[in-house]
């Protein structure tokens, strides 16, 4: 659950700053290091314990590294796990000093005690010192036919972690195929688990450059292996099981008889206490029967209630990412589920998150079955002292409203809302009336009736004012009132601040001119008149093209801006179903929370700044080195997309973008406005010259507006490969280059990179790249305008010795290169960089 | 697959860090965290995405279990994970605080050591650990002191691990054999604005504690297992006799443990009736809650709670009780504490509410939560019929007990 209350962080004052106490501790440890006096061990142990938790803290404690080497000779197993976790933290900025260590883990790995062996060999494993792999072969070839199973389940691990410091010593010791036997071969189950999931990474990353290893990794997916695994399944550990139902997942059974053979072995996992592992069998029951579509919905019915028991059962954490799957199939299969609907009933302590996802679910169910039921529900919540969660539920009512085709009943619930007299209630139904009018507008009379007593005056939010001037605007011939209203909004022009209202309040305008000239044409003047003088790029635009238009010819303007419309029969679905698919695949994957395919999440920030980081070591400062990384970098992305098969998916992401309007505006609207960005080219600078024709009309505009610099804003979930990256990077000229000077403070922040990418990134400035060894730093970024397509490209080197940070900027709009940089100057600065 | 692990405090400072794998996290990812965290407040979600890695959070008594990662994994993985954590380091440190922690940090690494390796979970089930790394308790610093060894690593490897029952060692041995079951129910229900009860159902659980000698073979039987709408069992327990005979046969871990879980829905009544009522007019509200019992269940009714959240719209309340205790906090949540209903007189909560200026009405109604508890009956209806025990060498002593009490009971108004 949520966090309580929390103070925000701040550096304890009880912590000590390090430098005196270290030195301390340094000298006393030298002085334990060579005695052998009884007792010697506690204070040892005294020692260590307070270097450990200095480390905890964070104090930089590494250069005690050789006296706690020197200390480490002891058969105190607590001393040498305390020795174990410091060498391991420290060894890999401490590649030197830790050959010392070298000797003593060897000779630990051969103690009489397994558990010594084990825990030896796995630090021995994890000090991740390239230059010291040649040490760890010899133990581990011998760690891997130990007699106790401890030891080899380490060693199996070991191997793994060898394959990354180095996959090539890996390889050459032939470990793969030691492991392969090991894992049909050991009587210890964790050890065969262990094998599984070495030999499956293992095999997984090589696959990509050997034809041998992708078959090798096909071949974990035989039947035999499959079958040895699954018939053992009930020896494994829990979390052993899970790994082995995830490759079960991915195989494909010959026939349908095989398929229920599994299902009857892995039936009674559905009922374990592990709600990983219930996931998992889940996922194999889904994948297995995805092309047998009674089974498939059979299957459904099975897993309901172990899944709606995990839901009550486990902690608010576990319970969330149960109901995260649950939703997608709820979603996928709302009738199989409908008569479980109670169960997504809103408790009143529950997240808003919880909340959240019950409703949408509710909503599913609604559109199939038990309408009225649900309704009736979802309306005790709009009454709610809850407010987000009385928004969303009559958002919920609304779209059950808009997908049934019965809606009399909702539509008198709506209505009764508004009379409430609730401002965010009102708000919310005003945004659904609008919709619904847009899809029945045979429903005009009775929601126009109610939405004519509503005054403007008591509506604040944007939305909810656009829609009920676009109500005004569209009804204006059965209200009465109509143009009066939106008179004295006209009138009052400079008190509305949201430039969508002012958009409406001018269509409105003309649509009710078209309907009731003459009660409306002074409205409409004063409405002209201000939005030709308005600041804002759009209303300025729209009102300069209703003004021509007028002039030009009424009978067009009418057909241009209030043509005959049909009723929309169907909203767009935000999310297409190729999506929602592509999720299904990837049922009990983190995709499913975050309710996006894992390709549109993962790989951008997977392959950013990560894996990058890990090597910042090793890349120099040239430019052409960092571009050779980018290159590899890409290369590598390219192999990913390959393997993701036949989705047509644009990897670069237009459907992760928000849209710049949403689907509620009406469609009036939004038409017009892009009509106008075809017709309106620069033509603002003549505005001054038009508007001396304003005899129509009676403008009484004397002042031109200045036009407003265009302010520059950035698309915080921009996506951009590195190849591309890298391309433009070459195409582009230098549009801006500049040096600035580094703050003190700066550089001292330069110790962790990663924060800096983090904050840029919080300004919407993407890292793609980094490099560099202290003193040099090199970043590449990049943003992408919010409205379009157009990228930044930034090289921004930093010197701490020197204290500068020399910038490059290149652009696809050259133009607005000076506006970005001024943005990422800020950003740097409020960084603390300059 | 988990990358790393923090343990932060409930101010937010790194008590305890984990690396698991070879691509180190930057610890700047916990202020990220914590800054995110507050910005959130109650809305924040378990499994959220920072600007480079997936995180997986699970609090438990101010203390924050963070986990990160790179690479799409089964979320109920991690946060299934940090909950065993969590339940470990309870059980070893006997409760779970700041304090705590840091005091035992070592004991805290070795244990996450064992129950984690390269960012795979490999052993969480509790007896097993403790074969492996001794708890830090009273017993065995008085032994290290005797004896004058201090180490809390066990000498030898747990024959558990490797035995066809991981969740038991074959050598224990008490004086006194006993072993209690325990029925915990809870009941959900919502009573919607009508008065309707609309959803009632129970979710209870089978908790056995046992000290048994030896590799004991248990068999428990209900009178009425047909009830049962879903169940979950503890590893232990053999599938198939509850498949063909609805028995549970199993050989217990030692100690406490949750043997099975289950959900008892469509249940036609609760025990105790709330009956809230509102009428506004001109700015004042009158409110009155009934409390009552519906169906007398044959034992004590005790703990009866109510409490609710007044709307922001009222501006002060005047509200008194005929039984109980009742206060308002200065947030203007109410708690009336009524205990036991008398036998003599219903209880009955009154007053007025003053509504804020220029409001005649009240829009928003409170949803009164509702605490009970009932000692010696499963509300469910379900009922053990009997405990047979095999493989042991003397009779042990069998104890039964049951409870329900309220868990998500609310009556909306």
């Amino acid at each position: 659950m949520a966090p309580p209350a929390r103070s925000s962080q701040s550096s304890s004052p009880s912590q000590p700053s390090g430098k005196g106490e270290v030195s301390d501790l340094k000298s006393q440890l030298r002085q334990l290091a060579g005695s052998r006096a009884p007792g010697v061990d506690d204070s040892k142990r005294d020692l260590f314990k307070k270097v450990i938790s200095y480390m905890t803290i964070g104090i930089d404690v590494s250069s005690l590294f050789g006296e706690m080497v020197m200390c480490s000779a002891t058969s105190d197993v607590v001393l040498k796990k305390m020795c174990y976790l410091y060498v391991g933290n420290y060894a890999k900025v401490n590649p030197d000093l830790a050959l010392l260590t070298i000797n003593f883990l060897q000779r630990d790995c051969k103690d009489e005690d397994p558990m010594i062996r084990g825990l030896a060999l796995r630090s021995l494993s994890s000090l991740r010192v390239p230059n010291l792999v040649e040490y760890l072969v010899g133990p581990l070839g011998s760690g891997l036919k130990d007699s106790n199973s401890y030891v080899r389940m380490v060693a199996v691990i070991g191997v793994l972690k060898l394959y990354h410091i180095s996959s090539a010593t890996c390889m050459d010791a032939d470990f793969p195929s030691i492991l392969k036997n090991l894992m049909i071969n050991d009587r210890d189950t964790q050890v065969v688990a262990n094998c599984l999931s070495t030999l499956q990474e293992i095999w997984t990353a090589e696959g990509s450059n050997s034809e041998e290893a992708s078959r090798e990794r096909d071949a974990l997916l035989c039947k035999p292996l499959i079958y040895y695994l699954l018939n053992r399944i009930k020896e494994f550990s829990e979390w052993a099981q899970c790994l082995i139902l995830e490759l079960v997942a991915k195989y494909v059974p010959s026939g349908n008889n095989e398929i229920f053979d599994i299902m009857n072995l892995l039936e009674d996992r559905l009922q374990h206490a592990n709600g990983a592992l219930v996931l998992a069998t889940i996922k194999v029951f889904l994948q297995l029967t995805l092309l047998m579509t009674d089974v498939h919905q059979q299957v459904y019915e099975r897993i309901k209630a172990p899944l709606l028991t995990l839901v009550s059962s486990g902690s608010p954490e576990q319970s969330y990412a149960v109901l995260g799957h649950l939703h997608l199939l709820v979603m996928r299969a709302p009738m199989l589920f409908s008569s479980d609907y109670k169960h997504f009933y809103c408790q009143y302590n529950e997240a808003f998150y919880v909340k959240k996802l019950k409703l949408e679910m509710l909503t599913a169910i609604a559109s199939e079955s038990y309408t009225y039921e649900i309704v009736t529900e979802l309306c005790e919540y709009a009454a709610n002292v809850d407010v987000p969660i009385a928004r969303e539920s009559i958002r919920a009512v609304g779209k059950i409203a808009l997908q049934q085709y019965d809606v009399n009943a909702i539509v008198d619930r709506l209505l009764q809302f508004l009379e409430m007299e609730k401002d965010y209630v009102t708000a919310e139904t005003l945004v659904l009336v609008k919709d619904l009018l847009r899809k029945y507008p045979q429903w005009s009379h009775d929601c126009i009736a109610v939405v004519g007593n509503i005054s403007s005056k008591n509506i604040q939010e944007p939305k909810a004012k656009a829609a009920l001037i676009w109500m005004l605007g569209e009804y204006s011939q059965d209200m009465q009132d109509a143009p009066y209203i939106l008179e004295s909004l006209a009138e009052n022009w400079d008190d509305e601040h949201s430039p969508e209202v002012r958009l409406h309040l001018l269509t409105a305008l003309m649509k009710c001119f078209f309907k009731r000239p003459p009660e409306s044409q002074k409205a409409l003047g004063i409405a002209l008149a201000a939005g030709v003088a308005d600041f804002h790029q759009d209303v300025h635009d729209r009102a300069l093209f209703y003004y021509r238009l007028l002039r030009y010819d009424i009978s067009i303007a009418e057909r241009v801006v209030n043509p005959p419309k049909q009723a929309v029969s169907v909203f767009a679905d935000p999310q297409s179903s190729e999506i929602k698919d592509r999720i299904f695949d990837e049922f009990n994957s983190l995709s499913v929370l975050y309710q996006k395919p894992s390709y549109m999440f993962t790989d951008k920030e997977h392959r950013g700044p990560f894996e990058f980081s890990d090597e910042l070591g090793n890349l120099s400062i040239e430019p052409d080195v960092s571009a050779q990384h980018v290159e590899a970098d890409d290369e590598d992305l390219l192999l990913s997309t390959s393997e993701k098969g036949d989705v047509g998916f644009p990897l670069n992401g237009s459907s992760y973008s928000a849209p710049s309007y949403d689907s509620s505006k009406p469609l009036t609207a939004s038409n017009t406005s892009s009509d106008l960005a075809i017709l309106e080219t620069g033509v603002h600078h003549q505005a001054s010259a038009s508007l001396a024709i304003d005899d129509l009309l009676g403008l009484g505009l004397s002042t031109t507006p200045a036009p407003a610099p265009p302010t520059l804003s950035l698309n915080p979930k921009a996506i951009l490969d590195p190849g591309t990256f890298q391309q433009k990077w070459r195409q582009l000229p230098v549009s801006l280059s500049l040096e600035l000077n580094v703050s003190p403070r700066g550089v001292a922040a330069l110790t962790a990179p990663q924060a800096l990418i983090m904050h840029m990134q919080g300004n919407s400035i993407h890292c793609i790249a980094t490099g560099g060894q202290s003193p040099n730093f090199k970043f590449f970024f990049f943003a992408q305008k919010s409205e379009e397509l157009s990228n930044f490209l930034v090289e921004c080197i930093i010197s701490t010795s020197s204290s500068k940070a020399q910038m490059k900027i290149k652009a696809d709009d050259q133009n607005s290169s000076q506006a970005f940089s001024a943005l990422f100057e800020t950003a740097l600065s409020n960084f603390g960089m300059l | 697959m988990l990358q790393c692990i923090f343990l932060l405090s409930d101010s937010g400072e790194v008590m305890l860090e984990k690396q698991l794998t070879g691509h180190r996290v930057d610890r700047s990812i916990c202020s990220w965290y914590w800054d995110y965290a507050i910005s959130q407040g109650d809305q924040l979600a378990p499994v959220i995405a920072s600007p480079t890695h997936y995180l997986f959070q699970v609090v438990r008594e101010g203390v924050t279990f963070l986990a990160c990662t790179q690479v799409e994994m089964p979320p109920l993985m991690g946060i299934e994970f940090l909950c065993r954590v969590a339940d470990v380091l309870t059980d070893y440190l006997g409760g779970l605080n700041e304090d705590l922690i840091k005091d035992n940090f070592v004991i805290v690494y070795e244990i996450l050591d064992e129950m984690i390796d390269n960012g795979f979970p490999l052993i969480t089930e509790p007896n097993i650990l403790r074969e492996m790394i001794a708890p830090p308790n009273i017993v065995s610093k008085v032994l290290s002191v005797v004896t004058g060894n201090s180490s809390n690593v066990s000498e030898t490897l747990p024959g558990a691990a490797a035995s066809c029952v991981p969740w038991r060692t074959s050598d224990r041995k008490y004086t006194k054999n006993e072993v209690y079951v325990d029925l915990v129910e809870e009941m959900d229900a919502v009573t919607n604005r009508e008065g309707i009860l609309i959803k009632c159902q129970i979710y209870g659980e089978v908790q056995v504690n046992s000290h048994l000698s030896g590799l004991p073979d248990l068999t428990l039987t209900f009178v009425n297992p047909n009830i049962l709408d879903d169940v979950r069992f503890h590893p232990c327990v053999r599938f198939r006799p509850w498949e063909s005979h609805q028995i549970l046969s199993f050989i217990p871990p030692d100690g406490q443990f949750k043997l099975m879980s289950y959900r008892v829905k469509k249940l036609k009544s609760t025990p105790i009736y709330v009956k809230p009522q509102l009428t506004s007019d001109s700015g004042i509200c009158r409110l009155s809650v009934l409390v009552g019992v519906r169906n007398d269940p044959g034992k004590t009714i005790d703990s009866v709670t109510v409490q609710f959240q007044l709307p922001p719209c009222v501006v002060s309340a005047d509200l008194t009780s005929n039984c109980g205790t009742f206060n308002i906090l200065t947030n203007k949540s109410c708690t009336w504490s009524i205990g036991r209903i008398p036998k003599d007189k219903a209880p009955s909560l009154s007053g007025t509410l003053v509504l804020e200026n220029g409001l005649e009405h009240l829009h928003v109604f409170p949803t009164f939560q509702v605490g009970f508890r009932i000692m010696g009956i499963a509300l469910s209806g379900l009922q053990i019929d009997k405990l047979d025990l095999k493989n042991l060498p003397n009779r042990p002593y069998k104890g039964f007990r049951a409870l329900t009490r309220a868990g998500q009971f609310e009556v909306r108004s």
